[in-house]
């Protein structure tokens, strides 16, 4: 990509001024972001501050009590997960929520079937029409699969991976519904250091490859020092900080959040 | 490999339909009659289980749905005297005293018009989910059963219908359950069923892989509920008679036994479960009359095969939990494997 093609780079996706309210409990509080096509962007804070909150909204989960979200100039906050899917957002979970019983194939081919322009009739008697979407989706799927290395084990009940298949795999299933923006709610939990660096590059991988734009939640500092162009920092539902990464290691409200108060300061 | 499962699936088609002809042309009216309800049950076992296990959606909706296609059918089947004669309390309405049609237009009528209760029904009670959706489902099948007994100059209120011609043979039985497990395996497999799986799985995954929950739960909720209304009309032909009394929560809950035994998910566990049910109770029978073990009688206890009945699903359900298929489906290399015992190879790799 070049220099002034970066320069010229509009918004993406923007969040204005969202809030979420539970009851009395406010998780965000005016949250407002704004990622620009190609960005990688990290969303961190402490347990509790509110990420997963914010990815709920986004994808619509959660309908905001205040503030819009707009994607490419429409706006998507009030629409339910699956037509912001369609639009361009796909996802990961924090807590993994793979189709368990299912093939680790059938798990990506599922997310292509928002694309499906069959009607059921179509598919259930096995039309020429229906015949061919089903072969394009099935090479779509394994050339995901491919990407993130999953290819030999397609037929496998997708929950009898390791933990570290099982994240790459909501991967590629969230990539199968063909993003612009591709939300990660923490893609390294539970990954060992080298698996960690692994994933890093891979993140950046599938950015250049299929055009990305990424927001992801993440606590291993490494990655998100790493890769990401900025941070946004949520504490107690607020943003406390937003900016780039060595800004945000010299923030003193950051290293506050992170590490407390002295008591007499 | 291929091969050989083309040859006993073809061997196992070929046995099928020598018993059926067979059966049709020497067995006595009680056992065909039996083996009739077989592919009845069948066809309503995998409508139930296209709801409740392939979509895992809670619904006890069934009785209600076989009702509207029981009585669509009988009410267009009759002949216009049987009609006459039946409706004494209150003649039957224009234009149903006059129709008469064969019976697999009527059955396809009384399919369509159950997939449109369903269709109605669903908009409200699919946004339930789980125990809620059991008990509106449960709620909505009553409400079709009370508004038969109530609607006199139609369905004869609580009289019922009798005199329903019985044209369907076992090849049309059998035929149509043939078709139902057909049309059932095609649209599991297709991209539709793994739509609908993944909502069993997990709903708010579907939901964030782009799959619309409403319109496909609605999806499966009415062809449910149109097989459902075809093996009522066929139910209603072997049957002869229909009657509201007929068609209250407890024949949901046999087809629900059926498909809770054979595996919710599983075609084939559905198909076993339908046919061992099915003739499990009627022959069981036996024990409900005195048996000599010659050193030790057991005294003939009406409705002691209930118990026994009853003591089979509790193990099943202790020593298979999920039914005798799961969410699996029969195949011959698993079969074969079984019965071979042949040890694995080193490492436990097949052969």
């Amino acid at each position: 990509m070049s220099q002034n093609m970066d320069m010229k780079k509009t918004s993406l996706i923007k969040a204005d001024k969202i809030t979420m309210q539970f009851g009395g409990l406010t998780a965000v509080k005016d949250f407002e972001m704004e990622l620009k096509k190609g960005e990688i962007v990290a969303l961190i804070g402490p347990n509790g501050a509110g990420k997963t909150t914010a990815f709920n909204m986004i994808t619509g989960v959660y309908q905001p009590t205040k503030g819009k979200i707009i994607l490419d100039n429409k706006q998507i906050s009030g629409l339910k997960p699956d037509q912001i899917t369609k639009m361009g957002i796909a996802r990961t979970f924090q807590n993994i929520r793979l189709f368990k019983d299912l093939s680790v194939l059938d798990n990506v081919l599922i997310a292509n079937h928002l694309h499906l322009k069959s009607n059921f009739l179509e598919a259930a008697l096995k039309l020429p029409k229906y015949r061919r979407e089903e072969k394009s989706m099935i090479e779509k799927s394994m050339y995901l699969l491919e990407k993130v290395g999953l290819a030999d084990l397609r037929d496998e009940v997708s929950t009898s991976l390791p933990y570290g298949n099982q994240r790459r795999l909501e991967i590629a299933r969230a990539l199968a519904t063909n993003p612009k923006v591709l939300l990660l709610d923490e893609p390294a939990a539970g990954m060992n250091p080298k698996e960690t660096e692994d994933l890093t590059h891979f993140i950046k991988h599938i950015r250049d490859e299929f055009d990305l734009t990424i927001f992801m939640i993440e606590h291993h500092m490494d990655v998100v020092m790493g890769i990401s162009q900025r941070i946004y920092v949520l504490d107690y539902g607020v943003t406390i900080a937003h900016g780039t990464p060595s800004e945000i290691q010299n923030n003193q409200r950051v290293i506050e959040a992170y590490l407390g108060v002295e008591e007499d300061a | 490999m291929k091969r050989r499962n083309l040859i006993l699936n073809g061997s196992l088609v070929l046995f099928i339909l020598i018993f059926l002809f067979s059966a049709d042309n020497f067995f006595d009216d009680y056992p065909l009659r039996l083996i009739n309800l077989c592919a009845i049950y069948i066809i309503l076992g995998l409508s139930m289980n296209l709801v409740n296990g392939f979509t895992g959606l809670f619904s006890l909706g069934q009785a209600g749905f076989m009702a509207v296609g029981a009585y669509t059918t009988a009410l267009l089947t009759m002949s216009k005297a049987t009609k006459e004669a039946t409706f004494f309390m209150a003649p039957l309405i224009w234009p149903l005293n006059s129709i008469e049609i064969p019976f697999y237009f009527a059955l396809i009528i009384g399919g369509i018009l159950a997939a449109f209760v369903a269709f109605l029904i669903g908009a409200p009670v699919l946004r339930l989910k789980g125990d809620y959706l059991g008990i509106a489902t449960l709620g909505f099948a009553e409400i079709i059963r009370i508004v038969i007994v109530n609607t006199q100059t139609v369905t004869n209120g609580a009289l019922g219908l009798k005199g329903i011609p019985n044209d369907a043979n076992i090849w049309w039985n059998f035929g149509i359950a043939a078709l139902t497990v057909a049309a059932i395996v095609s649209l599991i497999n297709s991209s539709f069923g793994r739509a609908l799986k993944a909502i069993r799985e997990d709903e708010i995954a579907a939901e964030s892989m782009g799959i619309n929950l409403f319109k496909h739960k609605t999806l499966s909720f009415i062809l449910g509920a149109f097989f459902a209304g075809i093996g009522g009309g066929l139910l209603a032909i072997l049957q002869g008679t229909i009657a509201p009394d007929m068609f209250n929560f407890i024949l949901t809950f046999n087809i629900l036994l059926i498909i809770v035994l054979g595996g919710m998910g599983s075609v084939s566990g559905t198909i076993i479960s339908a046919v061992a049910i099915t003739l499990g109770t009627e022959y069981l029978a036996v024990i409900d009359k005195p048996i000599d073990f010659g050193f030790f009688e057991t005294p003939g206890i009406p409705g002691m095969r209930m118990v026994v009945i009853s003591a089979i699903l509790m193990a099943v359900v202790l020593f298979y939990r999920h039914g005798l298929m799961g969410t699996k489906e029969l195949n011959w290399d698993m079969l074969i494997q079984k019965f071979s015992r042949r040890p694995l190879k080193k490492g436990g790799i097949e052969s």
